[in-house]
């Protein structure tokens, strides 16, 4: 008995298990006494109210929600909203912010100057301000019977950006997403063959095939290939609309990030020793290929810790949705809390949604961190 | 003497914390508001107009912020005696739960989930709200249907968000909802011209119109979408409390329907006209005793705020810009819908 007292291995494990049983103990006892307080208020808990319907619409989802959706629906068409938002806004942040980088490190005077300043103007404003800024913009423009009209087929007005699109439905888009991601994997796997050739142009045929597919069977009767807005009454019909709240929101974020995105990714080129692309010369590597072979991966490196924390950041962004009307996830728990009144339960599901889009987000990171950092260095 | 003693006690328990908790429960919140020597009443984060706005002095002002005062003052004495929290109209349940306001007097619909599963309980309405649909005069709708397809703006989270979706479903009629959080921004998209209309609470409809640069571009819309009684909130089980806010607004509304004014009370109390009269404002004792209050709370509240309609005009009706009409809200014997308690 003593013998395994005396074994370091069982004193550490004992008391590694003994603090986790504290932890849980503590988190149960805190969710327990928590229960009985609000049952002793008289108010309902648990999740059966996911099963209600709601009773209010929302402004703007992927998927089909109304009146009746139940909240469970609901929620999961405002995280869906989140995610739409967010990723849009983390992949354009990241173009345009390698753009503002390339004009900070280049060499020429004005491109420099345009990137600084950009970066100091859109850095120093807060985001909230930002986002008011462009959805005031947008919602000032004419109404849509005085819109502005491209060739009758695309149209700017206080309700949104509306364009012509090809006339797909729902589950169009569904298959087609799936098609995408099937051409995606099918690069991924042949990525080791040596010709490049016809991989790409396999994966960009086979897309373009289920395309015309769904576009050319998925139509309601008698109507075009393309769908182009009209107007009828007080509103634009068919086309795809671009509406204020989404747009200002995107933008509004978008312009925020690039300016940090370029300046993460502007320290991750500077960051590379000058030796390095001095040896590439020396080597007598072009210019391109010294930017290739030698700056960008070693750049690369240095930036995915904090552009990691940065796309996070921009993810929990999206959350001033709320202020101009965006039905992101946020401004849907915040709804259905005043609503069902199941505040500590939606709370919940509110930090338990940004957890797990956040969390996916740095484990992806991480994994890429994982593959390209220097093999034998921690 | 004796109330630091009972201070200390406080104090002793406060830092027991659970124990403190208990003890308030036992002695239910009425006790406690006396003892606090303060009423925490709902104010709101940001304005709604003529119900609880900050007027260019700072202060608190509008219909509900009367009804605020009228209570302190029934209780303890003098409208000096509130103090006005703000919470926007998510938080005023979470926040009456936790103790942090006393009481919800902030517009809030009378519904069965907030009455039986949000563990409150509310007094007899105070205020009768019709919703109704404004638009902008130029899209010339003379109904509802005439604006079939347009962008329909509401405030999320509140009761008109589900009365807009049943009546456009009863109806058929095709629309684009938009929520906002807030009543400033939702302002803001309607005068911007992002909504074709915005649904609300007559009263919110009327001050919006107001506030804009030209009244005139917007009409509010004959069809009623429906009617929401507005109560007073108070945590399940307050019923003292909830007996005196009873007949606090039975008080006013007694008043109004007696001629009693905020000018002629002393009057009135010297000579009451009736024997009721007399008993309401402590002429003859027995008002106050039944409720735990001094006999004289009913008179001090009419000569702090004035009876109902004095209220109503000031804040939101004829004496103020909203020149929102009685309407329903009148007392039953001039067309409404209100009337007072019997006071034996």
């Amino acid at each position: 008995m003593s013998q395994i007292f005396a074994s370091q291995k069982f004193r550490r494990t004992a008391l590694q298990g003994g603090f986790i049983l504290a932890v849980v103990a503590l988190v149960a006892s805190v969710i327990l006494v928590g229960k009985s307080n609000i049952a002793d208020q008289g108010m309902a808990t648990g999740f059966g109210f996911l099963e209600q319907t709601t009773g209010w619409p929302v402004n703007f989802s992927i998927i089909e929600v109304t009146g009746r959706s139940t909240y469970a629906r609901v929620l999961w068409a405002g995280l869906l909203n989140t995610m739409l938002v967010g990723f849009l806004t983390l992949i354009f942040a990241t173009v345009l912010g390698l753009l503002l980088a390339l004009m900070r490190v280049s060499s020429n005077t004005l491109m420099k100057l345009v990137g600084t300043s950009y970066v100091e103007v859109f850095r120093n404003v807060p985001v909230i301000l930002q986002v008011f800024f462009w959805y005031a913009i947008l919602t000032h423009l004419p109404s849509p019977k005085q819109a502005y009209t491209l060739g009758e087929a695309f149209y700017l007005s206080n309700r949104g950006i509306m364009m012509p699109a090809p006339a797909l439905s729902g589950s169009d888009v569904v298959w087609l997403f799936a098609a995408v991601v099937l051409a995606v994997v099918y690069l991924v796997l042949t990525r080791e063959r040596p010709r490049s050739g016809p991989r790409w142009a396999i994966a960009i045929g086979l897309t373009f095939i289920v395309f015309l597919f769904v576009l050319l069977t998925g139509r309601e009767p008698d109507t075009g290939l393309i769908s182009v807005p009209e107007l009828k009454g007080l509103r634009f019909v068919g086309g795809l609309t671009l509406k204020p709240e989404f747009t200002a929101l995107l933008v509004g974020l978008t312009l925020f990030g690039a300016s940090y995105i370029g300046e993460i990714i502007r320290g991750g080129l500077l960051s590379v020793d000058r030796g390095k692309l001095e040896a590439g010369r020396a080597l007598g590597f072009s210019t391109f290929q010294i930017n290739r072979l030698i700056r960008v991966p070693l750049a690369f490196r240095a930036m995915l810790p904090s552009l990691t924390n940065q796309y996070i950041w921009l993810m929990k962004g999206t959350t001033v949705g709320i202020a101009v009307g965006y039905p992101d996830y946020f401004a849907i728990v915040s709804t259905s809390i005043n609503q069902s009144g199941q505040t500590m339960e939606l709370l919940a599901l509110l930090m338990g949604g940004f957890i797990l889009i956040n969390y996916s987000i740095g484990f992806l990171m991480n994994m890429l961190n994982e593959r390209i950092k220097l093999k034998g260095r921690s | 003497m004796k109330t630091k003693f009972t201070n200390l006690l406080m104090a002793g328990a406060l830092a027991l914390g659970s124990a403190s908790a208990v003890q308030a429960q036992d002695q239910g919140l009425l006790d406690t508001i006396i003892e606090r020597d303060s009423l925490l009443c709902t104010g709101h984060n940001g304005s709604y107009l003529g119900f609880a706005e900050v007027d260019g002095a700072g202060e608190w002002q509008g219909f509900d912020i009367e009804f605020c005062k009228a209570l302190a003052t029934a209780i303890l004495g003098s409208p000096d005696k509130l103090q006005i929290i703000p919470v926007s109209w998510a938080q005023r349940f979470p926040a009456i739960q936790s103790g942090d306001i006393d009481v919800i007097i902030k517009v809030t619909g009378w519904t069965m989930t907030r009455d039986t599963e949000l563990g409150l309980q509310y007094s007899r309405p105070y205020f009768i709200g019709p919703f109704y649909v404004m638009s902008k005069t130029e899209l010339e709708a003379e109904g509802i249907a005439d604006l079939e397809g347009g962008v329909f703006c509401v405030n999320s989270g509140t009761t008109v968000e589900r009365v807009l979706t049943d009546y456009m479903e009863t109806n058929g009629i095709d629309y684009e909802p938009l929520a906002f959080e807030k009543g400033e921004e939702l302002r803001a998209a309607f005068y911007a011209g992002r909504c074709d209309a915005i649904a609300g609470f007559g009263p919110f409809l009327s001050a919006t119109r107001v506030n804009a640069d030209n009244p005139d571009d917007f009409e509010i819309l004959g069809d009623v979408l429906a009617l929401e009684p507005e109560g007073i909130v108070v945590k399940q089980g307050e019923d003292d409390l909830l007996d005196v806010i009873n007949w606090m607004v039975s008080a006013l509304l007694m008043a109004e329907e007696n001629g009693v004014t905020q000018a002629n009370v002393d009057e009135m109390r010297a000579n009451p006209p009736t024997a009721s009269v007399g008993r309401l404002l402590g002429s003859t004792p027995g008002v106050g005793a039944r409720l735990g209050l001094s006999d004289d709370w009913a008179y001090n509240v009419i000569k702090t705020v004035g009876n109902y309609g004095e209220i109503y005009d000031r804040t939101v009706g004829e004496g103020s810009r909203y020149q929102l009409p009685r309407g329903l809200n009148n007392l039953w014997n001039n067309g409404g819908l209100l009337y007072p308690l019997v006071l034996d």
